[in-house]
This record gives structure tokens, C-alpha cells and sequence, in this order.
């Protein structure tokens, strides 16, 4: 009975196992299935390996050279690396950057986040509201530089004469080594805004109406159902748009100074990518530039490793 | 189960004592600072490829609404054309932008994988980085020596051990440029035209007002700033270097140039920021500038969009017991040693600014008295721009014959010494700090960098 019936299991589990195990005139079907994934995954593997990877091993590389931006190389080792640690200049733009991205990030999460809740709601013209509020992501951050360099002026600028006409003083705001580095993280928060909001939108969007009405009906007024809906379940968002905006604050926004300030005045918005760029392209300082942007990518990777622990990597749940 | 520390899954150690994973490890370094060079340069030069020579600059082929940079674009595309139709060897221009040919990526980057232009535009401030880099070719050889001689002290900052790697097409010298209307609404006449930097402050005083910037200094950090601060520093009798190529920046020319920047904008009579976002025709033309010290490029501009407006100019006041100088700008042709064919690049650039012949003098009087508004840096074509009239107007004349006789070629410092003197300029017109501070603070920079220079002359 028993050998019958395990005779009967064989046969009723042996067409099922007989595409895995059968080989064609070419590859096995599991052989087949790991090809097409490989073929998916090859143009961005490839992308990724081209494009960063193999870029990024290079520079690493460029950085132990002294290079003279005419073709020539030469083995210094770590020499790149002492320079830098004695560079009273680099020092000074990595200190910029640290006030830049700890005023940046905070102040884009929550305008972002504040911006995310507006949009939210079931108003007539929303999509406008949204669309208004998104378009300075798109404009391209050379244009933005010359808008506000304009907007900044200290003579005929839109904002002094704005104040003016208020009674008050203008200010030379890309003039003043105390407002210049404000004025930039102000111009980048009006950037970005609009392109973390739509990602908190569809992080709001995502969150059950049915939470909201229920909290309604138990007396929950608007903040306590943001502390105690919104906020929970928005973290994972949170989380994504802190690392996001976070890693943008530290390599990004060099078009902007470029064009808004070109680092100055006295060398007030000389972020740590602004003088990198300065030493390998202004200078042709190849070499010491690789070894600041490598040393960049590590802070950048030790940052990014506390947020990941202090947030669980977005699990905020996990275990609880 | 491999326990912590146990070495059985580890190859054993070879007989010398290095075990296969650290030969393999070695082996692999060593491979990739040999390939690193190669793999980073792209692994080849613009000599071997042959081909037409790319001539890259910032004029032309273009097309503009501005009617004198057209007219710019086309006196490159004649003198392109005309070599081209005449000389076995073609040439392509090739138009950069100007922001991108002097701060971009795409210059630098092309010279750094061995891709670099066979004919490029060079300012005296890159001179000393090109020539040390081995891209500048000899063009000495191509020249004739009354050609030489014709050039004069336009060529010292171009040359190294007497021979000659660029050739200017044009001297820049700086002025102060000033709008006759609000001089004149302020209550001043020509004979107010202020000679002495106390004066140039007090009428700068009268000028300003809430919308209007009395006295423009530069105030964007960069090797422009530096280029305009220098006759200050050298009206004093101060100087970057002395003649040995010593460090003479803590100099009382220094203190003097420095302080005159920083108490201007402290005062409130220079701006912070340039008027504008530094559209000087526009500033001058929206009544927000006063006394703007500019190039005579600005010449070409007044006359391209503001033919009506009244501007002066007058040459840069001196400080009490100062001299006059003023500093000359302006680009200059060479040729790439390590292009596809250095020798025909050279007899272009000589072909093109510094033959004896006709056409080349001429070709010079037409870029700097038509095309363009600048001094010739040849004697010869000097003489006859003025023969033609291109001197006769009032502004260019006075560039002419004031301005320019007391000019003195921009300095062709490398990077770091540029960077610190740009940092004593911010530090002390911008951000306040103490002029005595960071004129130490510089000269250590500079004194420390000199030791350690390898290269030709700094000076």
C-alpha cells in the first residue's frame, strides 16, 4: 500500500519536475532563467560598471599621483593624502560644508515635508500649486545662479527693493561673508523643495484614509493625528528623503556657487566640492582633487552609515 | 567548521615567505599603477590621430544678436578661411563659450588625456601652467627677428629664456570708466576727474547713493580680481615678487592697495557685490554705477548696445607719491607641442599675428580697431590702427596715448600664488580681516611655494 502510494506521489510529482531537470539540445531551464536575468540586469550592471564603478577605482588611483594635467604621472603614494591633511583651505571648505548640510538638510526635510501636506489636500487648481512648486527642479541651476544673482542684487535686486520700500536697509547678500552661505542654502532650498514634496506626497498618499476618519471619530484634532498617523508612518519617506538630500548637500550644488558666487566673498561659500572641482579643473591639481573626492565619498559613506543606524535603514518596525 | 583562526582553509605560505593571495595582491598594484597612466590619459594622443588642426576659442564660429561679436566671430572665420585655402594643412575652429573656455571642464580635460587642441587661446595667467606642462611650442624659429623686436614688451610675459610661446593679438589695459550723466548731476566737471585715491574716494562718495554704486571695484574671487587689484599693489611701488623672484608681497605698495579696497567698500563707497550681476553696460545704462574700473574691452561693448551713452574714461589715480601703472590684459595664440603637427600650428600662429608680411600686420589693426576696441601689441600695427583712425574717437584715443604708455603686462603667476594673493584680496576688501594678517598669512603661502617651484621664471 505504501509502496503503491509512494509510486503514485512519484507520477503525480514527476511532470513537475521534469522541465527542471530536463536538458534540451542548449542550456537547462534554471541555466535559461539565470541568462535572462543576467540580460536584464546587464545594461545597468554595465551602466553602473562603466559609469561609476570603473570611474571611481580611477580616481582613487589618480589620487595616488602627482599629476600635472599635461599627461604626465608621477607615484607619490600617500603624498595627495598629507597635503590634504595639512590644507588649511580644505579644512576651511570642509567646515562650510558640515554648516551647509546641517542647516540644508533639516530646513529642505521640513519645508519639504510642510510643502507635501499643503499639496495634499482636495483644493481646486491643485495640480497648478504642485506643478508651480515643482518647476524650479527643473530649471537648470545655471539659470537659477543668474535669476537670483539678479534677485540678490545690492542695488536694484527685486528683494532690497522690496525692503526698501518696507523702510528697511538692503542688505549685500552675496556680498557679506555672514549672509552670502544663508542666501545659497535659501536658493537651494527653493530648488529642491518641490522634488522632495512629490516624494512625500506620494508618501502621504500611500497612508489609509480610513486611519484618519478613525482618529476623527476618537477626537484626534490635526497635530495628533500627524503625530500619531502621518509621522509613524511616514518614516520609511522620511527616511529616503534625509539620505537623498543629505548625500545632494554634500556632493551637489557647485553649478549654483559656481554661478552665484564662485566661492566667495573670502572664500564664505567654498563648499569642499567647490574646491575640489577649483583644484582639478581651475588648477589642473588632478591628483589632489582625487584624493579629496575620495576622502569626500567617505565621509559621505560614514554619514550615510549613522543615518542608516540611527533609522534602521527606513525598518523602523522591524522587531518591535 | 572552520573555527576562528584555524588556517585550514588558507594556502600555505610559499618557501620565500609571501603567500599567493599577497604575491597576487602585489602583483595586481603594481599592474594598476603601471595601467593607471594609460587607463586615465585614454591611452593616446591627438599626434597620432592626424587630420585637420582644431583651433578652440571663444569668438567664433558663432552667431550673435550682439553685432561686435559677430563681427569678431567673423574676423576668425576670414583668417581661418584665407589659411585654409592657401596651406595644404587645414584648420577647423572650433567655438567654446567663454565661461566654459576660461572656468570650464572641457580645456583642462582635453589637455589632461593628451586630447588638447592644436591651436588655443592662453591668458597670461595660464601661461606658467602650459608652458611647465610641456604643451607650448617653441614659435621662435617661425619668427622673424624684426618681428620680434616689433612686439617689444608685449612678449616678456610669453617668453621663457628669450624664446617666444605665445603671441598676443591684442593688449587690455584697465581705466576707469564713468558715467558723464550722474557726473554731471552731482555737480562735477571734467576738471573734477580725480587724480589722487583720495579723490577717486571722495567723488565715489558724491556718486553713490542707495541704487547707485559711487566706485566699482571687482569683487568676484578670481584670477580677473587679481588682474585688476594688481596696479594698485604696483602703483605704491609694491609687488608680488621682486626682481630675483624673492617673495616682496609684505611691502607698504601692499598695505596701501589693500587697505584702499577694503576702506571703499567699508565706507560704502564700493559695492560688496559688482552692479548688475556685472553687466557693466547695463549698470551704467540703468544709472547704477558711477566710476567702474574696466578694460577697454568695454569700448566695443558701449558702442555695440549703448552708441548714445555718455561714458568718460581717465587713467587709474595714484596713491601720494605713487607712480602710474596700469596692468595689461589680453589672450594670446600658441601652439600645442603634442598636438597632430606642432610645426605647422607654430607657422600658423606666426602666419596668423606675427609675420612681417602685410597681411598679418593688418589682420592685427583690423582685430583691434574694428572687430574689436584694444591697443596693438605690435608697434608696427599700432601705427597704422592709429593711421587709420581706429584711435581717433576720444575714448580710445585716450587709451592710447595715456593709458597705455604706463601699462605693465599681467603677472603669469601659477595657481597657488594666485590663490593666496585672490585670498588676501577677499579676505581683507570682503570679509573685513586685518590687512597686516593676511598679507603673513600670503607671504608664507607664496614664500613656501617658491621654494618647492620647479619651472620656468615666475616672473
Amino acid at each position: 500500500m505504501s509502496s503503491v502510494a509512494a509510486k503514485e506521489r512519484r507520477a503525480a510529482a514527476a511532470p513537475a519536475q521534469a522541465p527542471a531537470s530536463t536538458r534540451g539540445p542548449g542550456l537547462s531551464r534554471r541555466h535559461r532563467e539565470w541568462l535572462a536575468a543576467a540580460l536584464f540586469l546587464a545594461p545597468d550592471v554595465l551602466g553602473l560598471l562603466v559609469f561609476v564603478a570603473v570611474p571611481m577605482v580611477l580616481s582613487v588611483a589618480l589620487s595616488f599621483f602627482q599629476v600635472s594635467g599635461f599627461g604626465s604621472y608621477e607615484w607619490i603614494g600617500l603624498g595627495n593624502y598629507e597635503r590634504m591633511m595639512n590644507d588649511p583651505l580644505f579644512w576651511d571648505s570642509m567646515k562650510i560644508t558640515g554648516l551647509y548640510v546641517v542647516i540644508l538638510v533639516p530646513v529642505l526635510f521640513c519645508v519639504s515635508l510642510g510643502l507635501g501636506l499643503l499639496v495634499k489636500q482636495k483644493l481646486p487648481g491643485m495640480g497648478v500649486y504642485r506643478t508651480a512648486l515643482f518647476l524650479p527642479y527643473v530649471i537648470s541651476l545655471v539659470v537659477v545662479g543668474v535669476l537670483w544673482k539678479f534677485l540678490l542684487d545690492e542695488q536694484t535686486g527685486a528683494v532690497n527693493r522690496a525692503m526698501r520700500a518696507a523702510g528697511l536697509d538692503g542688505e549685500s547678500w552675496l556680498g557679506s561673508p555672514s549672509l552670502a552661505l544663508g542666501c545659497v542654502i535659501a536658493v537651494m532650498v527653493w530648488v529642491m523643495m518641490g522634488y522632495y514634496m512629490i516624494i512625500f506626497l506620494s508618501g502621504l498618499q500611500e497612508i489609509p484614509q480610513e486611519y484618519y476618519e478613525a482618529a476623527k471619530l476618537d477626537g484626534a484634532g490635526p497635530w495628533r493625528q500627524f503625530r500619531s498617523i502621518t509621522w509613524p508612518l511616514l518614516r520609511p519617506t522620511s527616511f529616503f528623503v534625509l539620505m537623498m538630500s543629505t548625500v545632494a548637500a554634500i556632493t551637489g550644488g557647485l553649478d549654483l556657487i559656481f554661478v552665484l558666487t564662485n566661492g566667495g566673498p573670502a572664500n564664505g561659500t567654498s563648499l569642499a566640492i567647490f574646491y575640489i572641482y577649483q583644484q582639478a579643473f581651475g588648477f589642473g591639481e588632478y591628483g589632489y582633487a582625487s584624493a579629496m573626492g575620495s576622502f569626500l565619498v567617505l565621509i559621505m559613506v560614514a554619514v550615510s552609515a549613522v543615518i542608516f543606524k540611527f533609522t534602521r535603514g527606513g525598518r523602523f518596525d522591524d522587531g518591535q | 567548521m572552520l573555527q576562528h583562526g584555524n588556517e585550514a582553509g588558507h594556502p600555505a605560505p610559499s618557501p620565500a615567505g609571501t603567500s599567493r593571495r599577497r604575491f597576487l595582491t602585489a602583483m595586481a598594484g603594481t599592474g594598476a599603477a603601471v595601467a593607471a597612466p594609460a587607463l586615465l590619459t585614454g591611452c593616446g594622443t591627438a599626434r597620432a590621430k592626424g587630420g585637420n588642426l582644431q583651433f578652440w576659442n571663444f569668438y567664433g564660429p558663432q552667431r550673435s544678436p550682439d553685432p561686435a561679436i559677430n563681427a569678431q566671430s567673423k574676423w576668425f572665420t576670414d583668417m581661418v578661411g584665407k589659411w585654409n585655402a592657401t596651406h595644404k594643412q587645414q584648420i577647423d575652429l572650433v567655438y567654446l563659450p567663454q565661461p566654459t573656455y576660461l572656468n570650464g571642464f572641457k580645456l583642462p580635460s582635453a589637455f589632461a588625456t593628451g586630447e588638447g587642441p592644436d591651436i588655443f587661446m592662453l591668458s597670461p595667467g595660464d601661461f606658467l601652467r602650459y608652458y611647465n606642462g610641456g604643451v607650448l611650442e617653441d614659435l621662435t624659429p617661425h619668427m622673424e627677428k624684426a618681428a620680434v623686436e616689433d612686439f617689444g614688451s608685449a612678449l616678456d610675459s610669453r617668453k621663457v629664456d628669450g624664446k617666444v610661446y605665445a603671441l598676443p593679438m591684442e593688449v587690455e589695459p584697465l581705466a576707469m570708466f564713468y558715467s558723464q550723466g550722474l557726473w554731471e548731476k552731482a555737480g562735477l566737471s571734467e576738471a573734477d576727474i580725480p587724480t589722487t585715491w583720495d579723490q577717486m574716494l571722495d567723488i565715489g562718495d558724491k556718486l553713490g547713493s542707495r541704487t547707485t554704486a559711487g566706485l566699482v571695484f571687482e569683487t568676484n574671487p578670481g584670477y580677473y580680481q587679481n588682474f585688476t587689484w594688481y596696479p594698485w599693489m604696483w602703483q605704491g611701488g609694491g609687488d608680488v615678487l621682486d626682481e630675483r623672484g624673492g617673495v616682496a608681497f609684505d611691502s607698504k605698495g601692499t598695505r596701501q592697495a589693500l587697505t584702499l579696497w577694503q576702506d571703499a567698500v567699508r565706507h560704502g563707497i564700493a559695492p560688496r557685490t559688482v552692479p548688475a550681476a556685472g553687466d557693466v553696460i547695463g549698470g551704467f545704462k540703468g544709472g547704477n554705477v558711477g566710476m567702474w574700473q574696466q578694460g577697454i574691452w568695454n569700448v566695443a561693448s558701449f558702442k555695440a548696445f549703448a552708441p548714445d551713452y555718455p561714458y568718460g574714461v581717465f587713467k587709474l589715480p595714484t596713491p601720494p607719491g605713487g607712480d602710474y601703472v596700469t596692468a595689461l590684459g589680453g589672450w594670446s595664440f600658441c601652439a600645442n607641442a603634442q598636438g597632430r603637427n606642432p610645426e605647422v600650428a607654430a607657422e600658423f600662429c606666426v602666419w596668423a599675428l606675427g609675420s612681417m608680411k602685410d597681411d598679418s600686420i593688418d589682420r592685427m589693426v583690423d582685430w583691434c580697431v574694428r572687430a574689436k576696441t584694444d591697443v596693438a601689441p605690435r608697434a608696427s600695427a599700432l601705427e597704422r590702427g592709429a593711421a587709420k583712425g581706429g584711435y581717433d574717437a576720444e575714448v580710445m584715443r585716450r587709451f592710447k596715448d595715456e593709458i597705455f604708455p604706463g601699462g605693465r603686462a599681467e603677472p603669469r603667476y601659477p595657481p597657488v600664488v594666485y590663490k593666496a594673493i585672490s585670498d588676501a584680496i577677499q579676505g581683507t576688501m570682503l570679509a573685513g580681516r586685518g590687512v597686516e594678517s593676511e598679507i603673513e598669512r600670503a607671504t608664507r603661502s607664496i614664500d613656501a611655494y617658491t621654494k618647492s617651484y620647479k619651472g620656468a621664471s615666475l616672473i
